[in-house]
C-alpha cells in the first residue's frame, strides 16, 4: 500500500504549470511525483501547501528538477527544504495554514 | 501499548467473515469451523449479539470462553486457549461445550444451567478441576465467573466465562505451606527421632503433593532403616522396615541414592498383586500415585544420612519447580538430622566435661577435710611423746622423727590441696598488703639458706630495698617463694641458686634461677600443669605430687600477676614472676593496712622436707634455730599437748612490776605479754587467747575483778584462768576474786616461786578442764559443715573452720552482730537482703528450721548456703543459744542457674529472626548471666577479616585492640567447645555455619572463673552453635518463603509505561499482605489496584491472593473503580481477615491520560507534573473494605497531564513511627518529583532506596508507577508501505506527549528517515523482515529507537544520494543521533531536548 497522496495538475492564471499536492511524500510514493514531474514540460509551480510530510525521498525528486519549479509549501516543510538545501536551488514562498 | 495498525487495517484478510477478524490466529481456527453442522448456523446469518460477544471475546486479552445455542457451541479466545485449553485447541472450537469439557461436566454443568435459567452470574474461586488437556487428568484450579449472554431479544441463550487459572498460586502456596511448616519448629534441638516424628508430621499434611513418603537413614553396618513415613504404614510392601545392603532387587534404589542421585521410580503394580506397588495408598486422590521421587538425604561433604521416598501425585507432571519442592522438603529432613546428630555429640562432650569436673571437686574437698583430722591427732601425741621421751634411746627418737617429719609433709601435701580447692572453688582468703617485695622475699629465702648450704651449692640473694610497695598476701607469697627454691633445690646438684627482685616500669620481678639438670624444651609449656611431672628427671627425692608449680602459678594468677618459666636442659632453669605495682588489680575488700598480714610461717615443712633430701650428717635434729622458737630448756614451761612455750598475759599499770614478773615467767620458758590495764587484757585475750592471765586487781579503766567477770561472761573466754595479784590483804579480799571467777588470789608482796608453783598449777588445772573443751573444738572443726552459735539477739559467737572457709570470716572478728558482714547488700541487692533478712528473723523465733539463702564472701563473691538450726541452753550461763550448721549449695544453686542460663539462651535463640539476631541476642545473654564487661564474637569466614559481634558499642576487627585480636586468632589453635581462660576473661571456639567464632567473655578486672563456670560456658557455647545453624536454616527458609510470594503476586506482564516493585519487611523477614495489580481491560484500558491486607505472614499473603484475584475479576465486568471496590466490599465480608483492607482502585485510559478512581481508605496516589508541582489524588475516598459493605463508593477522575509520572504505594513506604503520615507522603512527592526525569523503572529504585530507614522496611511496601505517555513501541515489516501507518501511529504518541506541531513535525521527519533507512538499506535482499521503533518520553527529553535486523551495505554515494540527505536531515532535526552497525542489525538512537 502506498501513501496516500493527490496530485492535481493544472494552470495557474499566469500560464505556468500548476501541480497541486496533498498528503504525505515518502519513499512509496515519490515515482507517483517523479512521473508527475516528468509529464509537466518547462517551469512548473508545486503547491505543497497540503503537504504535511516530506521525506528525504521526495527531496531527490524535486532536487532532480531543482532548476525548474518553484515550490509554494506550508511552514511545517520550512525546516526540511532548508535543511536539505533545496530552498537555496529553487524557490520556496510560504502557505498554508500558520505553525502554531 | 498501542497498536501499530488500526482494527480495519489489520493484516487479517479471514476467510468469509469478519466477525473473527479480532484475532488472527484463533479466528483463523474458527473460520475453518464447519458452521452450518452446528446450531448456529453460518457466521453469516449469525444475529448480532452473537457476532459482537465473538468479538468482544477474540479482541479480549484476557482468559475467556464463551457458549451459545442450544448445545452451548464452544468459542474461545487466545488467551484461553493459552492457559487453560492445551491439546484441545483446535478441536474444541464449535463443539459442544459437554464434549468439551466432559471430563468436568459434572462440577460446572449445573453452574451453567443456574446461568442460563437465573440470568444471575456465578462466581467460583481457586475450584479444583481435573482437566485433561495435557494427556493425563491434571489438578487445576480455576477462578471464574459465568455470567448470561443475551440474544438481540434479550432472552439468555449462553454464557461467557471470564476465567483466570490459578494452579501454579494454588500449588505454590500449598507447597510453600508445607516448606514453612517443615521450617517452624519452636525448639532449637531434640533428638532426632522427634526431629523425624516432627517433619513427618508436616509432610503428611500435604497428602496431595506427597500421597506417601518414607524416610529412610543408613546404618552403620550397611544397609537403611526406616525411620519414618507419612501417608502408608510402616511394614507395607513398599515399606520394608529395613533395606539390606547391595540387595538389587531391593523395593528402593539404596545403593544409587547412597551416592547421592536422585531416581524416579514407577509405582507399577504388575505383573501381580504381591509386587510391593499393588495396593499403595492414594493420598488425598482417587487413584494410588504411579511414580515416586526418591531424593538423597544429603550430608554436606560426606555420604547421605539416607533418602526420601516422595510418592508423587499422579495429577501433576514433575516438572522443576515439583522436583524442587520434593529436593527442599528432603533438604529440611537432612538438616535436622544433622542438627539432632550434632546436638547428641555435643551434649554428650559437655556431660563429660561437667562429671569430670565434678569428679575433681569432690576429691580435693574430700581428701583435705578427712585427712586434716587425723593428721591433727597423730602430729599432736608425736609431739608430746617427743617432749616426753627426750631420755629415751637414740633409736626410740629417730623413729619418732621419722614419723613427725613424714607428718610434717603429708601437712603440706593436704594443706597444698586445700589451696587448690578453695582457689577452684573460689573462696581463697586472701588479705593483701603493701611490702617491700625484696625485704620479704629476702627472708623468706634465708630460711632456705641453711639447707642450700649443706648441700653444697652456692646462694645467691640479690634483693635491694625497692621503692614502690607490692601488695601481697603473706600466706600465699611464703608458699610461692618456698615452693621455688624448694624446687630449685631438688633438682640442682652443684652450681648455684639464685633469688632476685627488681622493679620495673610497673611491676616487680622476682626471679629464681638455678643450675640444675633443666627441663627438656618440649616440656617447658607443660610445667604448670596439675600433678604433670617429668619422667625420669634426675632429682634429690622421686618424693612429690606434681602439684607445687601449679599451685605457685595460681597463687600469683590471684595475686594479679604471671609466672613464665625458661629452661635449658643441662643449664638449669629460670622462674620469672611479674607483680603489678599498686592494687588496683585486688578485690578492693581484700586490701589490708601495712603490718597486719604478718603472721608465723609455714616455713618449717619446705625446709624440714628439703632437709631430708640431703645426705644425713647427724640424727636428723631438725634446723630449729631458723624456726625463731626461743630456747630449748625450760620444759617445764611447755604445754603438755603442745611443742610451743605456754602464753602468759601479764597485765599491770605498774611497769616495774610488769618487768618483775616478765622476767620471773621468761626465766621459767613461759612467752609473755604485757598490757598496761583491764581494757587492754580483755581485747588482747579476745583477738588471741593465752594460756594464762596474770593480772593486778587495781588498775585504771577496767580493774582485775570487773576483767575476770567479762572474761567468764564471754563464751570464747570463759575458760581462760587468771590468777589475780592484790596488795589487800584478808579472807574477804580473796574470797570476792574467787567469787568473781577469778582462778586463783596471790597477796603482795609473794615470791617468785609462790608465783610460778601458783602459775604452774593453774595452767596444768586449765589444761585438764579444756580438755573436754578442746575435744569439742576438734569435734566441732572436724565437721565438714560449717558451724555457728548464734546468742538470744542474734549475734553470732562462735564459728569453727569450715565456716571460715565456706564465708570467709575467721574467729578474730567475733563475735558478728546483726546485720552480718555476709548479708548481701541491701543497696544493691535487696532482693537477697530481704531473703535472708527472713531466714534470720526464724532463726530468731522458737523451734528449728532450715533456708536456703544467698550470701557474700568476704572476697565479696555470691555464694549460696543452706542453714540448718535449732535452739539450745549453754549449760554454763543457762542462756537460750541458736546452734546451726551451714552448707555450700552454691554449686547446687548454679547447677540449676545453669539450667535456667541454657533455657534463657535457648529462648533468645528462638526467638531470633535472623542469624545475626541469633548472635546478638546470645551474647548479651552471655554478658548479662556473667556480668561481663562486654562479650564479643568473631566469625573467621571466608571475608578479608573476621566478621566482629560485639555487645555494646559496634566494632569491627581493626577496631579491636592489638592484644584482643591476638586472643582471638590464638583461639584458633584451640579445640572447640574448650573455654580458655586469660588475664581479663575467657574464651571459647565454636562452629558458626559461616565459620569458625571466636567468642570472648570479657570479665573486667580480676574475678575468678571457676570450674562451673566454664562447664557452663562449653555448655552455652554448645547451644548456641545448635542455635547458630538453626538461625542459618531460617534465614534460608524465609528466602524461599519470600521468592515463592513474588512468584505469586503481580501480573506476569507489567503494561508499557509501568514500573512496580515488592519489598518485604525488614524485620521480622516475613511474607505480607500488600500487593500491586493491573489488568488489561477492554478498548484498551487498564486497570490499577494497590491494596494493603492487615496483618502479615502468610495468613495475610492468602487474604492478598483472593482479594488480588477477585478485583481482577471485577474490574473485567466493570470498568467502575467505585463500583468495583463495592462489589469487593460484598466479596471481602466473606473473607475471614479480609476486612479492613485498603485499596486504591483505578482505571487509566492509557490515550487520553484519563483517570478514574476510588480509594478503601488507601494513601493518596502521588502525581509529579512535568511543571515541577505535585498533586494528591486524594479524591474518591471512602472507608477501608468491608467496613460498610453496601455503602456506596465515590469516585474521582482526573487527567494525567503528558510527561507526568503518577505513584501508588502502601503505607509502609511512607508511615514511620514518631511522624506525620504527611510528612512521609511529601518526603515521597519530592523523591518522585526529583527523578521525573529518570526512566520510570529506575525510578521505581531510586524512590525504593530513598525512602527506606536506616535499618529497613519494617512494614512490607508495594510500589506502582507509570509515566503517561507510556512508550511507544510498534514492530513493523520492512515495506515502504509500512511508513504512513508507522508515522501515524508515532504523531497520534507525539500528540499524547503534548508537543508544539514544529517539534512534532521535526520528530517525524528524523524517524521517517531513520525507518526508510532500515527499510532501503537493511532489508533490501529481505524485504518483510522486522523492523522496531521505540519512543520515550521523560519531563524534558525524548528518545526515540530505530532497529533493524539486516546489515546495512556499506555506502555506496552514487545511488544514495538522497540516503546520505536523510541521515544529515536525521542529525540536523535531533540532538544527538547515534548509529550503531552490528552484525545482526543496525541501531539508530537519536534524542531530543524537548523542554
Amino acid at each position: 500500500m502506498t501513501t496516500p497522496l493527490t496530485l492535481t495538475p493544472g494552470v495557474r492564471p499566469d500560464g505556468v504549470a500548476l501541480l497541486t499536492a496533498a498528503g504525505e511524500i515518502d519513499m512509496s510514493n515519490t515515482d507517483t511525483l517523479a512521473a508527475a514531474l516528468e509529464s509537466t514540460p518547462g517551469p512548473v509551480v508545486i503547491d505543497l501547501t497540503s503537504v504535511e510530510y516530506l521525506d528525504s525521498a521526495g527531496l531527490s525528486v524535486l532536487f532532480a528538477h531543482a532548476d525548474r519549479i518553484t515550490l509554494i509549501a506550508n511552514p511545517l516543510l520550512t525546516p526540511v527544504l532548508t535543511i536539505s538545501g533545496l530552498a537555496d536551488l529553487a524557490t520556496v514562498h510560504e502557505g498554508g495554514p500558520d505553525v502554531r | 501499548m498501542a497498536r501499530c495498525e488500526d482494527p480495519e487495517q489489520g493484516p487479517l484478510t479471514a476467510a468469509g467473515s469478519g466477525v473473527f477478524a479480532a484475532d488472527d490466529e484463533v479466528g483463523r481456527d474458527l473460520a475453518l469451523v464447519d458452521w452450518r453442522a452446528t446450531p448456529l448456523g453460518p457466521p453469516e446469518e449469525w444475529p448480532q449479539s452473537l457476532q459482537t460477544a465473538v468479538s468482544i471475546l477474540l479482541s479480549s486479552r484476557f482468559s475467556m470462553w464463551m457458549a451459545w445455542g442450544p448445545e452451548l457451541t464452544f468459542f474461545c479466545n487466545a488467551a484461553y486457549r493459552r492457559d487453560t485449553l492445551g491439546r484441545k485447541y483446535p478441536w474444541a472450537l464449535g463443539r459442544p461445550a459437554s464434549e468439551v469439557w466432559a471430563e468436568i461436566w459434572d462440577d460446572i454443568g449445573p453452574r451453567i444451567d443456574t446461568v442460563l435459567a437465573t440470568g444471575k452470574a456465578t462466581w467460583d474461586e481457586a475450584l479444583l478441576l481435573f482437566l485433561e488437556r495435557a494427556g493425563y487428568p491434571e489438578e487445576t484450579y480455576h477462578t471464574f465467573s459465568y455470567s448470561p449472554l443475551r440474544d438481540d431479544s434479550g432472552t439468555v441463550v449462553g454464557m461467557l466465562c471470564v476465567v483466570s487459572e490459578e494452579t501454579e498460586r494454588v500449588i505454590g502456596e500449598r507447597r510453600m505451606a508445607t516448606l514453612r511448616d517443615l521450617g517452624s519448629d519452636p525448639s532449637v534441638v531434640r533428638t532426632e527421632q522427634e526431629m523425624l516424628a516432627f517433619a513427618c508430621r508436616q509432610l503428611g499434611r500435604n497428602l496431595r503433593d506427597l500421597p506417601f513418603t518414607l524416610t529412610y537413614l543408613y546404618q552403620d553396618g550397611g544397609g537403611a532403616r526406616l525411620a519414618g513415613v507419612t501417608g502408608i504404614s510402616a511394614g507395607h510392601p513398599a515399606a520394608p522396615l529395613t533395606l539390606p545392603a547391595d540387595d538389587r532387587d531391593a523395593v528402593w534404589p539404596a545403593a544409587a541414592l547412597a551416592r547421592g542421585e536422585s531416581v524416579v521410580v514407577p509405582l507399577d503394580p504388575v505383573p501381580d498383586d504381591r509386587a510391593p506397588f499393588a495396593g499403595l495408598p492414594a493420598g488425598d486422590w482417587p487413584e494410588p500415585p504411579t511414580q515416586a521421587l526418591v531424593v538423597p538425604l544429603l550430608q554436606q561433604g560426606s555420604a547421605p544420612y539416607g533418602f526420601l521416598v516422595a510418592a508423587l501425585n499422579r495429577y501433576r507432571a514433575l516438572d522443576e519447580a515439583y522436583r524442587g519442592f520434593v529436593e527442599l522438603a528432603a533438604g529440611h529432613v537432612a538438616a535436622g538430622v544433622a542438627s539432632a546428630r550434632s546436638y547428641q555429640a555435643q551434649q554428650r562432650r559437655a556431660e563429660e566435661l561437667a562429671e569430670l569436673d565434678r569428679a575433681k571437686t569432690v576429691f580435693f574437698s574430700n581428701i583435705s577435710h578427712e585427712f586434716r583430722t587425723p593428721l591433727t591427732l597423730i602430729m599432736g601425741p608425736v609431739e608430746e611423746l617427743r617432749g616426753r621421751l627426750q631420755g629415751a634411746d637414740a633409736q626410740v627418737r629417730e623413729e619418732l622423727e621419722v614419723i613427725r617429719r613424714n607428718g610434717l609433709r603429708l601437712g603440706k601435701l593436704v594443706n597444698t590441696l586445700l589451696d587448690f580447692s578453695r582457689i577452684e572453688a573460689g573462696r581463697m582468703q586472701a588479705s593483701y598488703e603493701p611490702v617491700d617485695l625484696a625485704e620479704v622475699t629476702a627472708e623468706l629465702a634465708s630460711l632456705f639458706r641453711s639447707a642450700i648450704d649443706k648441700a653444697g651449692l652456692a646462694f645467691r640473694v640479690d634483693c635491694p630495698p625497692m621503692d614502690e610497695p607490692v601488695y601481697i598476701d603473706r600466706g600465699m607469697w611464703e608458699k610461692v617463694v618456698l615452693n621455688l627454691l624448694s624446687n630449685a633445690l631438688k633438682f640442682t646438684f652443684e652450681g648455684s641458686i639464685g633469688v632476685t627482685v627488681r622493679g620495673e616500669d610497673d611491676h616487680a620481678v622476682v626471679t629464681v634461677t638455678d643450675t640444675g639438670i633443666g627441663v627438656p624444651a618440649d616440656e617447658v609449656p607443660r610445667l604448670f600443669e596439675r600433678f604433670h611431672r617429668i619422667e625420669n628427671a634426675r632429682s634429690r627425692s622421686n618424693e612429690g605430687s606434681g602439684i607445687g608449680l601449679a599451685l605457685v602459678q595460681e597463687l600469683v594468677g590471684l595475686h594479679g600477676g604471671t609466672i613464665t618459666a625458661d629452661s635449658t636442659e643441662g643449664e638449669g632453669t629460670r622462674f620469672t614472676i611479674r607483680l603489678p605495682y599498686g592494687s588496683a588489680h585486688l578485690p578492693a575488700e581484700a586490701i589490708t593496712a601495712a603490718g597486719t598480714g604478718a603472721g608465723a610461717t609455714a616455713a618449717d615443712p619446705y625446709v624440714e622436707e628439703a632437709l631430708r633430701w640431703l645426705p644425713a650428717d647427724d640424727g636428723g635434729e631438725p634446723a630449729g634455730d631458723t624456726m625463731g622458737m626461743s630456747s630449748r630448756e625450760g620444759s617445764a614451761a611447755r604445754s603438755g599437748g603442745s611443742a610451743a612455750p605456754a602464753r602468759v598475759l601479764v597485765a599491770d599499770d605498774n611497769a616495774d612490776m610488769r618487768e618483775y614478773l616478765v622476767r620471773l615467767l621468761k626465766g621459767a620458758g613461759y612467752q609473755v605479754s604485757t598490757v598496761g590495764d583491764g581494757m587492754e587484757a580483755l581485747d588482747a585475750v579476745r583477738a588471741d587467747a593465752p594460756d594464762l592471765v596474770v593480772s593486778d586487781v587495781m588498775m585504771p579503766r577496767l580493774d582485775g575483778l570487773s576483767l575476770v567477770a567479762a572474761l567468764r561472761s564471754d563464751p570464747r573466754t570463759a575458760a581462760v584462768p587468771v590468777v589475780l595479784l592484790s596488795a589487800r590483804a584478808g579472807q574477804e579480799a580473796s574470797i570476792e576474786g574467787l567469787q568473781a571467777g577469778a582462778d586463783d588470789y596471790l597477796v603482795k608482796p609473794f615470791t617468785a616461786a609462790e608465783l610460778l608453783a601458783r602459775v604452774r598449777a593453774n595452767m596444768d588445772m586449765a589444761r585438764l578442764r579444756q580438755h573436754q573443751a578442746r575435744w569439742r573444738t576438734a569435734l566441732v572443726d572436724s565437721l565438714q559443715e560449717a558451724f555457728f552459735v548464734c546468742d538470744e539477739r542474734g549475734a553470732v559467737v562462735e564459728i569453727n573452720s569450715a565456716f571460715t572457709d565456706i564465708l570467709g570470716y575467721g574467729p578474730e572478728n567475733l563475735p558478728y552482730t546483726p546485720i552480718h558482714p555476709w548479708w548481701p547488700d541491701a543497696a544493691t541487692d535487696p532482693e537477697a537482703h530481704r531473703q535472708v533478712a527472713d531466714a534470720f528473723g526464724g532463726l530468731l523465733g522458737p523451734g528449728q528450721g532450715s533456708y536456703t539463702i544467698p550470701v557474700t564472701h568476704r572476697d565479696g563473691h555470691r555464694m549460696w548456703v543452706s542453714v540448718t538450726f535449732n535452739h539450745a541452753q549453754d549449760p554454763d550461763t543457762g542462756r537460750r543459744v541458736v546452734v546451726g550448721t551451714l552448707r555450700d549449695v552454691t554449686a547446687e544453686h548454679y547447677a540449676i542457674q545453669r539450667e535456667s542460663a541454657l533455657a534463657s539462651l535457648s529462648t533468645s535463640l528462638s526467638q531470633a529472626g535472623s542469624l545475626s539476631d541469633a548472635l546478638t541476642g546470645a551474647l548479651r545473654e552471655l554478658q548479662s548471666l556473667w556480668r561481663a564487661r562486654s562479650v564479643l564474637a568473631a566469625v573467621f569466614d571466608q571475608g578479608d577479616e573476621p566478621t566482629v559481634t560485639a555487645t555494646g558499642e559496634p566494632v569491627d576487627w581493626h577496631g579491636l585492640p592489638e592484644e584482643r585480636r591476638r586472643t582471638l586468632t590464638d583461639l584458633l589453635q584451640r579445640p572447640l567447645l574448650t573455654p580458655v581462660a586469660g588475664d581479663d576473661g575467657v574464651g571459647i571456639m565454636l562452629e558458626h555455619p559461616e565459620g569458625q567464632l571466636a567468642l570472648w567473655v570479657d570479665l573486667g578486672g580480676h574475678r575468678p572463673f571457676t570450674g562451673e563456670d566454664q562447664v557452663l560456658l562449653s555448655l552455652l557455647a554448645g547451644r548456641l552453635a545448635q542455635g547458630l545453624v538453626r538461625a542459618h536454616q531460617i534465614d534460608q527458609q524465609r528466602e524461599t518463603a519470600i521468592a515463592l510470594q513474588r512468584a505469586i503476586l503481580g501480573p506476569a506482564q507489567l503494561p508499557e509505561g509501568f514500573a512496580v516493585r515488592y519489598e518485604p519487611a525488614t524485620r521480622p523477614l516475613e511474607v505480607g499482605g500488600d500487593w500491586y495489580d493491573t489488568v488489561a481491560l477492554p478498548g484498551g484500558r487498564i486497570g490499577i489496584v494497590v491494596g494493603d491486607c492487615v496483618g502479615r505472614g502468610v495468613e495475610a499473603a492468602a487474604v492478598m491472593g483472593q482479594l488480588r484475584s477477585a478485583c481482577r475479576a471485577l474490574l473485567l465486568q466493570d470498568d467502575s473503580p467505585a463500583r468495583v471496590l463495592m462489589a469487593l466490599d460484598q466479596f471481602a465480608a466473606g473473607v475471614p481477615g479480609a476486612k479492613c483492607t485498603t485499596v486504591f482502585c483505578a482505571v487509566l485510559d492509557p490515550e487520553t491520560g484519563r483517570l478514574s478512581y476510588s480509594s478503601a481508605g488507601h494513601p493518596p496516589g502521588i502525581l509529579a507534573h512535568p511543571d515541577g508541582s505535585t498533586g494528591l489524588l486524594d479524591g474518591g475516598r471512602s472507608v477501608p473494605l468491608a467496613v460498610r459493605p453496601g455503602a456506596t463508593r465515590p469516585e474521582s477522575e482526573t487527567v494525567i497531564p503528558a510527561r507526568a509520572t503518577l505513584m501508588l504505594y502502601t503505607d509502609g513506604l511512607v508511615e514511620r513511627r514518631r511522624r506525620p503520615l504527611y510528612s512521609g507522603i511529601d518526603q515521597a512527592s519530592q523523591a518522585v518529583q526529583d527523578g521525573r526525569n529518570v526512566a520510570v523503572d529506575d525510578l521505581a529504585t531510586q524512590v525504593m532506596i530513598r525512602l527506606a530507614p536506616a535499618d529497613g522496611y519494617d512494614d512490607d511496601v508495594a510500589l506502582l508507577l507509570y509515566r503517561h505517555p507510556a512508550p511507544l513501541e510498534m514492530t513493523f515489516p520492512a515495506e515502504s508501505s509500512q511508513l504512513a501507518p508507522v508515522r501515524k501511529a508515532l504523531r497520534g504518541w507525539l500528540g499524547q506527549c503534548d508537543l508544539p506541531t514544529q517539534i512534532v513535525q521535526n520528530i517525524l521527519v528524523a524517524a521517517g528517515e531513520a525507518c526508510a533507512n532500515a527499510i532501503e538499506h537493511g532489508h533490501r535482499h529481505t524485504p518483510g523482515d522486522i523492523v522496531r521503533l521505540r519512543a520515550e518520553a521523560s519531563v524534558d527529553n525524548l528518545r526515540l529507537t530505530v532497529a533493524d535486523s539486516g546489515r546495512w551495505k556499506s555506502p555506496e554515494p552514487e545511488a544514495n544520494a538522497h540516503r546520505g540527505r536523510g541521515v544529515a536531515l536525521m542529525r540536523a532535526m535531533m540532538q544527538q543521533v547515534t548509529i550503531t552497525p552490528g552484525p545482526y542489525g543496525t541501531t539508530v538512537d537519536m534524542q531530543m531536548r524537548i523542554a
